[in-house]
Parts: C-alpha cells; sequence; structure tokens
C-alpha cells in the first residue's frame, strides 16, 4: 500500500514538480537546511527509510547492479555537500548581516602555509587512498560481462553510462537531435560561458547564498533538478523499453504504458479549429513557430522593460551579457517546460518540421 | 591545530607521516589482496586435484606393472649382464684402443666438414660473381672467375671423396666396438624390453611432482613463464561462433576443468575428471568426433571461452534436484546474458542437429531419433516447416477429397469436435473444448464453424463408390488374421491391446470403434485395394483373400463406440455462421458494410465461405487433402531455427509455473498449447489455435530436444557432415522408408523395426531384419520384389505388403541400398558355374554333411521348410554375400537360426575331411553349389 504510494510518487509526473517545490522551499530556507541540527534529523529519518527501501527485493536488485554503485556514491556525495555549502553559506550569511564579514575572511583563517607538505603531501595522500578505495572496488564488484554485442539486437533497456542517463531522459521529451546536440551543446557552452556573464565580484573565497543568489538558483536548479535528478530517474526508475518503473515494481519486460502524443500543430489546426492541415509547412507549423521565436526573441526585453528584477538584471549584466544569459536560462527552462506540457497536453511537439529534421 | 605546529604549516609533520604510514599499510594490503584475486581461480585448485588423481592412476598403474614383470628372468638377465661386463672388462686393452681410433677418425670428420662447409660456399659465391660476369658479358672476368670456380669445385669434390671415405672408416670401427661390448648390449636391451613400461610410468609419476621446480613454475609473477597449472584451451577452426557480421574459430576451455574428458581409465572419478562417457563416438582420438576437431560447445553449447566459474559457462542442470545440488556445491546461477545457455545432458543430442542435416535419423541419437519419430507421427511438420528434415512429407491425416463415401457427416461433426471421445487413441489433435475456448460464447462460434467445415467438406466429397460388397465372415478369424499379417506393424488394434501395446506403432490409426464409424463396403475395398479410395496412400495391400477381407471388416466392423454413436451434433445456428462471417469480411471494412455484404450472400454462398475460412483458420488442409486448398501455406510458424529463437519472443503469459528457458516453454506449449490463453483477454479470432494433442511430458520432451537442435548456427561447411553421393542416396531411399513405415516391420540397419518388438520370444519368426540390404539381394530381384513381393519365406505368417511405390521411389530404395552397403548395381554376371576339378564332389559331400536340407527343404524333401527356397538364391542373391553369411551368419543377424559351420572366426570348418579343412575354399564350392541350383 505505503509502498504503491511510493511508486506513484516517483512518477515524473508528481516527482519533478515536486522536486522543484523542495528546491526552492530548501533555497527559501537555507538558514533551517543548512543547521547540524536539520542534517542530524534528516539523517535519522533517512536510515530507516534506506533500510525501508533496501528490504523491497525488486528495489534491491535494481540497487545491487555494480552499475549502479557509482550513482549511489553519487547521490550520497551530492547529499552531502549540498546541505555543507547550505550550511557554511548561512554561517557567513548570518555573520555578514550582523557586520562580521565571513569566517574565510577572519585573520587566523587568512594565514599563509607551504604548498610542501601541506599541500601536495596531502594531496599524495588523497591520490594513495584514492587508488586503494578503487582497486577494493574492482575486486569486489567485477565488471559485468553480458553477451557479445549483437548490432542487431539491442539489450532492453538500452542506456546510456550513468552520467549520460540524464541526456537520455531528455530523449523522452525532445527530438534526438535538441536533445542529443544541441541542448548538450549548449550546456558546456552555457557553462564555458559563465565566468564572462557573472560580473558580481562577491562570494569570491567564501561561501554564501544570499550575496550571490541568482547565479547559485540557476546554477543549482541546472544541476540539482535538471541533471541529477534526470540520473536517477534514468537509473532506477526506467526499465525496459524505457517505460517508467516505480522503485517497488518489478521490472516486467511486457509493461505497457498508453502513450500517444499528438503535435501542436495537430491541436491547432485538427482539434481546435477543425481544419485539415495546411499543405505548406511553414503555414501548418506557423503557430508552433510563432510561440518558440515568442519564448526566445519576446521574453528577453520584456523581461528586461516590465519587471524590476528584469531591469536590474539588465543595468547590472549590460546588454550582450543579459541577452546571452537569458537566453541560456530560457534554453535550460525548455527542459520543464516541454515536459509538463508532455504531461499535461500528450503533446509531442511544438515545431514538427520532420521534413526538415526539425523538431521542437 | 596541535601546539608543536611550526610555523608555517597548518598541520603537525609527525601527524601526516602517520596518515601517511596508514595510508601505505592499506595501499600495501590493497595490492596484495589484487595479486591474490587474480592469482587464485577455482579452475586451478581443480587442476591440482586432477593431478593427484592422475598421479593416483600412475602409481596404481605402476604397482600393476611391477607386478607383471618376471622376477626370475629379471634375475637370470642381471646376472647374464655381470658375466658380460666381466668378460667385456677382459678385453679392456683392445676396447680403448678401439675407441681411440675412433675418436681420430671422428676429429679428421669433423675437419673435413668444416673444411668441405668452406668450399661449399665459395663454391655459391663465386658461381654467383661468374653467372653475374656472363649475364654482363665481361669476358675477362668470365675467364678468370670460371678459372677460380672450376679450382674451387675441384677441391670441393676432393673434400666431399675424403668425407665419405672417413665415414666408411667410422662405421667400421664402431661396429668393431660393438663387437667388443657385444654381451653387455643384448643383455641391456633385453633387461629394458621388460621394464620399459615400469621406467615410463615412473617418468609419466614424476610429472605429477609437487617439487619446488613445480612451485616456481606457477609462482605467482613467475607463472607466466611456463606454469603447468595452466588454462587449456582447443581451437576448432571447423566449427564457429556468430560473433556478428564475422563467424570466429570456437575456442574451448572446458578441458581445463574436465581435465581427462580424453582419457579412457578415469570412467568412475567424480566430476570434473570423468572420461566422456562415449568415448568411442566423441571426444576420443579415434571417434568420428575427435576433440581435437569437435571440440566441447559445438554439441554441448554454452560458454566454452569462460573459465571464470561454475556457472558463467552455463553449465545447465537436467532436474530441478541437480539444479538444488549445484546451487549448494557450485553456487550455480541460471545462466543471464547467454543466447544459447549449454544444452541439460539429456538434451545433448539437440547438438548433433546443425551439422547432421538433410538426415532423417541419426545414428546414435536415440533421444532426438525419438522425438523427431514423435513429430512424425504427431504430424507437427504438416503446419509447421521444419527445413533440413521435415520437408516434402506426407499429409499426416487421410484425404478428405472423398470423406461423404466413408464416413457419415454427423460421425464427422462428432468427431472434429472431440476426438478422442471416439477413439482415446486418436493422433488428430483436438481444436475445441479447450481451456482457451469453452466460454458458452465462444462454443457457441465452435460449434457453427465445425457445422460449415462438414457442410464444405461435404459438398466438396467426390462421389465414391465401393468395389466390394461386405459379406459377413468370421470375426475370430479376422482378429487373428490382423494379429498375424503385419497390420500391427503401422496400427494398434482395440482386442490386441497387449500386441499392440509393444509395438507401438504409429504410421497408421489406432483402430478403434470402425463399426461406429466407417460404411462396411468401404471397409471392404480399403483393405483389399487401398489406393482406390485414396490415391497417394501409404496403406499398403497385403494381397487379402475375399474371405480374409471380410474377416477382417467383420471383426473391424464388430468394435463399437456406443456412446458416441448416440451424440447428435449441434444444429447449425445460421445467426452465429452469420456473425463469423461479418466478423470475416470486417477485417478491411466496416461492420456494417461487411453486414450488408453478408446478407447479399446466399444461404449456401454464406455457408461453404464460412466452412472455408473455418478450415483455413484451423489448418485442416495442412494435415488432410481438402478441395480448393491448393497452394495455401500451412498455417503454423516455421521451427527451422526454433532452437535460436530469443526467449523474449516466446509468450509465457501469466504461466509462471512455467520454468523461463525456450525448452521449458517448449515443453509446456506441446502439453497444452492454449495455456497461455489463461487470464489473458482475447477475443474470439485472436485465440490461440494450436489443437492440443494431449501429449505426455516424456513425449514433449523429445520434441523439446529435437526443436532444440534446430538453431540458426552456421557451421562451416568443413565442419558439416557431409555426404558423399552414395549416402545421400541413401538417406534418400531411408526417407522414402521412412514414408511407408518400413521400418514398422523392419528393422533396416539397427534402426527401428517396430512389430519386432512383439516377437521377443522368436525373432526368426517376425520380418526379415534387413542389415546390408543393398549387399544381401540383387538390384533387379529387389525393384522387382518392391513391385510385387512372393514369399522368400513361406513358414511366416507376417507378409510383405504391396506398396503403392511410384517408380521413382522404387529406384530410390533399390539405389539407396546398394550406396548405403557400397556395392556397385550389377555383381559379376553368372551364367554358369565354373567348377574347380573335383571341387562339385567336395561340394556335395558338404552340403549333406551340413544337412543343408533339413532347413532349406523347399524342393529337396517334403518337410516343413525353415528357411527360404535355395532354388531362388541364384536369382535373388549376391554370391559375396552368400559367401559372407555361409561364412559366419550371426555376424550379418545376431540370433538367426542359420548355423555357423565355420567358427566365430570363419576359419575353422566343423568338418575337416573336405579340401583338407580350407574354410575358403568349402565356402566357395557352398556357394557355387547354391547358385547352381537356380542358374
Amino acid at each position: 500500500m505505503l509502498r504503491e504510494f511510493v511508486n506513484t510518487l516517483s512518477d515524473p509526473i508528481i516527482s519533478f514538480p515536486a522536486i522543484t517545490i523542495a528546491f526552492y522551499l530548501m533555497l527559501k530556507h537555507y538558514k533551517i537546511v543548512g543547521t547540524k541540527k536539520f542534517a542530524y534529523w534528516t539523517t535519522a529519518i533517512l536510515i530507516p527509510v534506506t533500510v525501508w527501501f533496501l528490504a523491497d527485493p525488486n528495489f534491491f536488485s535494481i540497487i545491487k547492479t555494480p552499475d549502479n554503485i557509482p550513482i549511489i556514491i553519487l547521490l550520497v556525495l551530492v547529499g552531502f555537500f549540498t546541505w555543507f555549502w547550505l550550511y557554511k553559506a548561512a554561517e557567513n550569511d548570518t555573520r555578514i548581516e550582523a557586520g562580521l564579514g565571513p569566517i574565510e575572511a577572519t585573520p587566523e583563517e587568512r594565514e599563509k602555509v607551504w604548498t610542501w607538505p601541506n599541500l601536495v603531501y596531502t594531496e599524495l595522500f588523497a591520490m594513495i587512498a584514492c587508488t586503494a578505495f578503487l582497486v577494493v572496488w574492482a575486486i569486489i564488484f567485477k565488471a559485468p560481462l553480458e553477451e557479445s554485442a549483437n548490432p542487431t539486437w539491442a539489450p532492453n533497456p538500452a542506456k546510456a553510462p550513468w552520467y549520460f542517463l540524464g541526456l537520455q531522459e531528455m530523449l523522452v521529451y525532445f527530438d534526438p537531435w535538441m536533445a542529443g546536440v544541441v541542448l548538450p551543446g549548449l550546456i558546456v557552452g552555457g557553462l564555458i560561458a559563465v565566468p564572462y556573464i557573472d560580473t558580481n565580484p562577491k562570494g569570491n573565497g567564501y561561501y554564501t547564498f544570499k550575496e550571490r543568489k541568482m547565479a547559485i538558483t540557476a546554477f543549482l536548479y541546472g544541476w540539482l533538478v535538471l541533471w541529477v535528478y534526470l540520473i536517477i530517474v534514468g537509473v532506477f526508475l526506467r526499465g525496459p523499453n524505457w517505460t517508467f518503473y516505480g522503485p517497488f515494481e518489478f521490472w516486467d519486460f511486457h509493461k505497457v504504458v498508453a502513450s500517444f502524443n499528438v503535435n501542436l500543430s495537430e491541436i491547432i489546426w485538427i482539434k481546435m479549429l477543425g481544419v485539415g492541415l495546411p499543405k505548406n509547412l511553414v503555414l501548418r507549423e506557423i503557430f508552433g513557430i510563432i510561440l518558440s521565436l515568442a519564448y526566445i526573441i519576446v521574453i528577453p526585453p520584456w523581461f528586461a522593460k516590465a519587471t524590476k528584477a528584469g531591469r536590474k538584471l539588465f543595468l547590472s549584466l549590460g546588454a550582450t551579457r543579459y541577452h546571452i544569459f537569458m537566453f541560456l536560462v530560457l534554453m535550460m527552462t525548455s527542459l520543464p517546460i516541454k515536459m509538463i506540457l508532455r504531461w499535461l497536453f500528450s503533446l509531442k511537439y511544438i515545431v514538427a518540421l520532420p521534413e526538415w529534421e526539425l523538431n521542437l | 591545530m596541535s601546539e608543536n605546529k611550526e610555523p608555517g604549516m597548518a598541520y603537525s609533520m609527525p601527524k601526516l607521516h602517520k596518515v601517511m604510514a596508514i595510508l601505505s599499510f592499506i595501499f600495501f594490503v590493497t595490492t596484495v589482496w589484487m595479486f591474490l584475486d587474480d592469482y587464485i581461480k577455482p579452475w586451478k585448485a581443480i587442476q591440482i586435484e586432477a593431478l593427484q588423481i592422475k598421479r593416483q592412476h600412475t602409481e596404481d598403474a605402476l604397482k600393476a606393472a611391477r607386478k607383471d614383470i618376471d622376477a626370475k628372468k629379471l634375475a637370470e638377465l642381471n646376472s647374464s649382464l655381470a658375466k658380460g661386463e666381466e668378460i667385456v672388462i677382459s678385453r679392456k686393452k683392445d676396447i680403448e684402443k678401439t675407441e681411440k681410433e675412433l675418436k681420430v677418425v671422428q676429429t679428421k670428420m669433423k675437419a673435413q666438414t668444416i673444411e668441405n662447409g668452406v668450399f661449399n660456399g665459395d663454391v655459391s659465391a663465386v658461381n654467383f660473381q661468374y653467372e653475374t660476369a656472363v649475364a654482363n658479358h665481361d669476358h675477362k672476368l668470365i675467364e678468370k672467375k670460371l678459372e677460380e670456380l672450376t679450382k674451387l669445385k675441384a677441391g670441393f669434390d676432393i673434400g666431399k671423396d675424403n668425407l665419405k671415405a672417413l665415414q666408411a672408416q667410422e662405421k667400421e670401427i664402431s661396429a668393431k666396438l660393438l663387437e667388443l661390448y657385444k654381451e653387455v648390449v643384448t643383455s641391456q636391451k633385453e633387461i629394458k624390453d621388460i621394464t620399459m613400461k615400469v621406467t615410463l610410468l615412473e617418468a609419466a609419476k614424476a610429472t605429477t611432482d609437487f617439487n619446488p621446480i613445480f612451485a616456481l613454475r606457477n609462482m605467482p609473477f613467475l607463472d607466466y613463464l611456463d606454469p603447468t597449472i595452466k588454462i587449456q584451451q582447443l581451437v576448432i577452426n571447423n566449427v564457429t561462433d556468430d560473433r556478428y557480421f564475422r563467424q570466429v574459430p570456437k575456442v574451448d576451455r572446458c578441458t581445463t576443468c574436465h581435465t581427462f574428458i580424453d582419457q579412457p581409465g578415469y570412467e568412475k572419478e567424480k566430476q570434473p575428471f570423468r572420461t566422456h562417457p562415449k568415448l568411442d563416438l566423441m571426444v576420443g582420438l579415434e571417434s568420428k568426433h575427435p576433440m581435437k576437431v569437435t571440440g566441447c560447445t559445438a554439441c554441448h553449447g554454452g560458454e566454452g571461452q569462460r573459465v571464470t566459474d561454475f556457472a558463467s559457462v552455463a553449465h545447465t542442470p537436467d532436474s530441478p534436484k541437480q539444479e538444488q545440488e549445484w546451487v549448494k556445491k557450485y553456487g550455480w546461477k541460471a545462466p543471464h546474458h547467454i543466447a544459447s545457455p549449454m544444452f541439460s545432458r539429456s538434451q545433448t543430442e539437440a547438438g548433433c542437429v546443425k551439422c547432421h542435416s538433410g538426415v532423417e535419423l541419426i545414428p546414435g541419437a536415440t533421444v532426438l531419433n525419438e522425438g523427431r519419430m514423435a513429430i512424425e507421427k504427431n504430424g507437427c511438420y504438416a503446419c509447421h516447416k521444419i527445413e533440413g528434415w521435415g520437408e516434402n512429407k506426407r499429409k499426416p491425416g487421410p484425404s478428405l477429397l472423398k470423406i461423404a463415401g466413408k464416413v457419415d457427416k454427423e460421425w464427422f461433426k462428432s468427431w472434429v469436435w472431440e476426438p478422442k471421445s471416439f477413439n482415446k487413441h486418436a493422433k488428430m489433435p483436438a481444436f475445441f473444448r479447450q481451456s482457451n475456448n469453452s466460454k458458452p460464447e465462444f462454443v457457441r462460434l465452435n460449434v457453427t464453424e465445425v457445422n460449415a467445415i462438414a457442410e464444405y467438406v461435404w459438398d466438396k466429397s467426390k462421389p465414391y463408390a465401393a468395389t466390394e460388397t461386405f459379406r459377413p465372415g468370421n470375426a475370430e478369424n479376422g482378429k487373428k488374421i490382423i494379429s498375424e499379417v503385419g497390420c500391427l506393424g503401422c496400427h494398434g488394434v482395440d482386442g490386441l491391446e497387449d500386441q499392440s501395446n509393444k509395438v507401438k506403432a504409429y504410421a497408421g490409426p489406432w483402430l478403434s470403434g470402425l463399426g461406429s464409424k466407417v460404411q462396411p463396403d468401404w471397409l471392404v475395398t480399403w483393405l483389399k485395394k487401398p489406393n482406390h479410395y485414396q490415391e497417394d496412400t501409404i496403406m499398403p495391400s497385403l494381397r487379402l483373400t475375399d474371405g480374409e477381407a471380410n474377416d477382417i471388416a467383420t471383426y473391424l466392423l464388430s468394435l463399437r463406440n456406443k456412446s458416441f454413436e448416440d451424440l447428435k451434433f449441434a444444429k447449425f445456428d445460421l445467426k452465429a455462421r452469420d456473425e463469423l462471417l461479418t466478423d470475416y469480411l470486417s477485417a478491411f471494412d466496416t461492420q456494417a458494410s461487411a453486414a450488408a455484404k453478408v446478407a447479399k450472400m446466399n444461404d449456401r454462398e454464406k455457408t461453404l465461405d464460412l466452412g472455408k475460412r473455418s478450415i483455413g483458420k484451423y489448418g485442416c488442409f495442412s494435415c488432410h487433402n481438402i478441395e480448393g486448398f491448393d497452394g495455401f501455406a500451412p498455417i503454423g510458424p516455421e521451427l527451422t531455427k526454433e532452437g535460436s529463437k530469443p526467449l523474449t519472443q516466446f509468450f509465457f503469459g501469466i504461466q509462471h509455473q512455467v520454468p523461463h528457458a525456450r525448452d521449458g516453454w517448449i515443453t509446456a506449449h506441446l502439453q497444452n498449447p492454449r495455456m497461455w490463453d489463461i487470464g489473458i483477454d482475447k477475443v474470439f479470432r485472436d485465440l490461440n489455435r494450436m489443437p492440443n494433442f494431449y501429449m505426455n511430458e516424456a513425449e514433449a520432451k523429445k520434441i523439446t530436444v529435437a526443436l532444440l537442435g534446430q538453431t540458426s548456427d552456421v557451421v562451416p561447411l568443413a565442419g558439416r557432415k557431409r555426404y558423399s553421393a552414395g549416402e545421400a542416396l541413401y538417406n534418400d531411399a531411408m526417407k522414402v522408408a521412412g514414408k511407408y513405415n518400413c521400418m514398422g516391420c523392419h528393422q533396416i540397419d539397427g534402426l527401428r523395426g517396430d512389430i519386432l518388438r512383439s516377437y521377443a520370444d522368436d525373432i526368426n519368426q517376425g520380418p526379415p531384419r534387413l542389415v546390408g540390404q543393398g549387399h544381401r539381394v540383387q538390384t533387379d530381384w529387389l525393384y522387382h520384389f518392391l513391385q510385387s513381393p512372393t514369399p522368400i519365406r513361406p513358414w511366416l505368417s507376417i507378409r510383405m505388403p504391396t506398396f503403392n511405390l511410384s517408380t521413382e521411389e522404387k529406384n530410390k530404395i533399390v539405389a539407396g541400398f546398394q550406396q548405403g552397403s557400397k556395392q556397385p548395381t550389377f555383381e559379376e554376371p553368372q551364367q554358369v558355374v565354373q567348377w574347380e576339378p573335383g571341387e562339385r564332389e567336395g561340394a556335395v559331400k558338404l552340403w549333406n554333411a551340413y544337412n543343408c536340407v533339413s532347413c532349406h527343404s523347399i524342393g529337396f524333401t517334403k518337410d516343413t521348410p525353415l528357411a527360404p527356397d535355395l532354388h531362388k538364391a541364384a536369382k535373388r542373391l549376391r554370391p559375396s554375400w552368400i559367401k559372407l553369411w555361409i561364412t559366419n551368419p550371426q555376424n550379418i543377424l545376431p540370433g538367426t537360426t542359420m548355423p555357423s559351420f565355420f567358427g566365430d572366426d570363419g576359419k575353422t570348418p566343423i568338418e575337416p575331411g573336405v579340401f583338407g579343412g580350407d574354410a575358403e575354399k568349402q565356402i566357395n564350392a557352398l556357394t557355387k553349389y547354391v547358385l547352381e541350383f537356380g542358374l
């Protein structure tokens, strides 16, 4: 019963908005989240919950797959470091509010020490410890050996390496050209562009949230919700045929999920207007094209003019930086928008031009 | 941090060193662990155990060998050796002198060899320079080089000559030396002859020593050089693994653990050390499938390259019990990610198929053959194409082209509805009253279909008039005739259950309740002349007299199934008929327009249309000849590659109790094909249609083996069994023999001979076994005999029937049998027997002495014959076979009544007085004598 409830909750339709709300709450109340008390309570609750999860044979069989072990390590580390940053930032922000400045700026923290042995020696420790850890890991969890690769008979589910599963999850919502080429390209390009866009000199060398609210929110949303969360979905909740399976659900090869997706042009021309699809391709997709262009072209100037925050941002960044930044943010938010449209309207493509290999 | 921190330091140095020490230790431990993990492998322990087993066996053999040595003789030899040594010592001076001479000569030879070698090189080099000069027309150089070359060649010739002289000298001196040592050498050689086996075994035992050298060779780090404990592998070039887009030779490492698989003497060891159980056929060096050529996984399947552990090679347990045992003993796990796991032990014969294709029965593959016979019996091949051996076979069911002349329509419907309720032995499978179509709404439609089928078949049935009239005769006599003349070779018969169950005949139907089924006149006509009713029937004529035929018919008609007779089949539901037709037509049309189309048809059209569609739906035409279905493809999926069909393509439905494996599915499917529909919501037209044969598990498992062998594996031509022209002809002959069920009566070259099972007490009362038949009989005779058999053994009550063989089929049998026995078409034609002087008199003496006429009495005495008429032998038998037969009949037909006159070796006549006891001469004379009668 409870398990079925968890299974239902895990479906991206519910879990994605839930995780977004949780993300918002975490940042809004970061001073509560970033306390040791909060960490202790969370750990105390999470341990029995984890044990309960592990007691389920279906969940356990997914977890124990050698491929999935790095992801579990990743989850624990991401959780810890996110909290650790919040803790440090909350501490500093409280000090800054009190006019004390961050801890990192105190005289004792600013003292200089020798590179050798303080840095180099400890780096060597890390190397040795890491190598020993990897050796033990390799001994205990053998590389899984499967059947010889057959190009005419793909394994099902065919999964990318774990670090690409977020991208693979995007394939559910986007055309391969977008999910596989354009968006990953923008992620890389955007990350490279960050130092040139970010003009905020604060937060250098110390933890803070208050002084870099927007930068941190934008980055963490992309990282935690649009990347890590999608990896979790891709690893643990996608089974044969890339169908969704709850964490306690048996990966039944024959599970069928009803989905019949329709293009925006079909919704408007056929369902709403009741006329056939126009022959002309551009005319046929005109609504999608207008919407997409409006999304990219109209929103940034409107945001800069009509809202206070936008005006402030525009002024602090300057026109070029502002437009690049807005473009990147809009591309990032296109993913959740597309997900929601899919769930609400079974929308396949906003612009469907397979004739030009252009599907948005 | 701590107080002993130096300036410019974040940490205290001694503390850092401590951390370093701990980390180094951990790193050291993990490194050692890594090497050990790499070094300690399960197969190494097995090889060490194998070494101990081998040592034990060698020691046992050594003990036995030592016992075998004649101690007394050895002592004698040793003393004569001592004596010899004394004598040799007395010649010490001579020996020393001769040895010195030998050494001088050998030194000279060595010097001469070096000199010759230099000459040889020089001659070749100068020769090249000379030839170059000739090619360049450099006359000056030519002269110079020619001179040089001539000189060198002369020197080389002298050197070679010198060497020959020295060699002769050496030989002479050596012989002299040997003469001086003579006494010792002789004794030594004799001692060596006796003790050789022991010496060899001792050497073998030494290879199993656990000594420092063994330890060194197998030490970690050093074991890459020349270890004794190592992975063994066979590379099988003639059988390949499909690595997609590339066929790679098979690599089998099974012998890494199955250490003695090819060595006799380890039959009683536990696994994996046991010898192969069929060494004479498989794996053995002398067998047809030597290990180095065939390997292991070519037949057994599985992952031959893996030696990781027991489970990884995909060993497959044979029973749940074995599975439990393996789980406990080896930590066995069901293989994942392996397309073709190993065949379980009882299924191993499936591995024969991929190399032995195009042959009906494979000698030695008992289970596989039984599986194929079961497929033959049930007629699976009619609906499912099985390439390689199942094609071009007759339709397993009787023709329905003239059915109206044979049975009653009402009977037909009840029979189709549930064949087993009429005859529990019925081979016709059940289509109706199954787990997936027993809902009332489905039954209503099924009944309608059966009615429509009957209407269609009767509408198309051609008129038939019986040529004979039934006159009631003696049923008891009829029963006796049935049991004696050979009917039971193909039919089981009610009332003769004992015999029938022994024979297990399957070519024809089990005869039961005929009185409730067929028209009497039809039955008599059928018995007398089967092809009058069905032209292509395999039912032969037994040349019954009118009396016999009527007696048999009387008996068969007395078998009745009263309760079945009373059955009244449900009335034709015309509404259901129209519904079904509408459903068919709406496949490509709307319901309304389909209904309109149906409404436009007249009554007869509707009935016949539904009848034809139903016959097509259930595939009746696959087994029965029905008009209107020429060129229709059989309805079942092809099974040619069933053994390689991916597991994901098998539909298990919700039958979780069925083992999730190919064999598990096939076996379950054969036992109840409709089970997959259970719990699945399906509309009428989508219901599973495979009929239920009510097969028992044993039979289903045999068929499973036959089907598992049908893989898509591509075996290179060199690895496949390729039939010579002769073998191919023999195969063709066996196919014809299979079609007409010859082997229901005759055992052919050791295969089948079903009816012989009811002649267990005297095999000679049964139909003759055919061994090397192509050698036994003459070509012409066999051809004519097949056409119109004449009795050879009048004392037998069983008869050779007259088959309705085509000329081609007769020729196939004749030619194939000849080729099977590797015989030419004709032996030297013998018109007159040529006697040597005095030979005929000898032959007559032998004839009388061996009292041939006591059995071969026909034409000689009035006694009841117990052996064939020898007057016919000359035209029937091949002379070379007669000789072979006389020499040792038991060799050809074990248990024959023909006595052996020449002992087991065929060389010691029991009548030594004739021809001085020369067996060959006696046999020749007797053969000629026999031939003389007939020519």
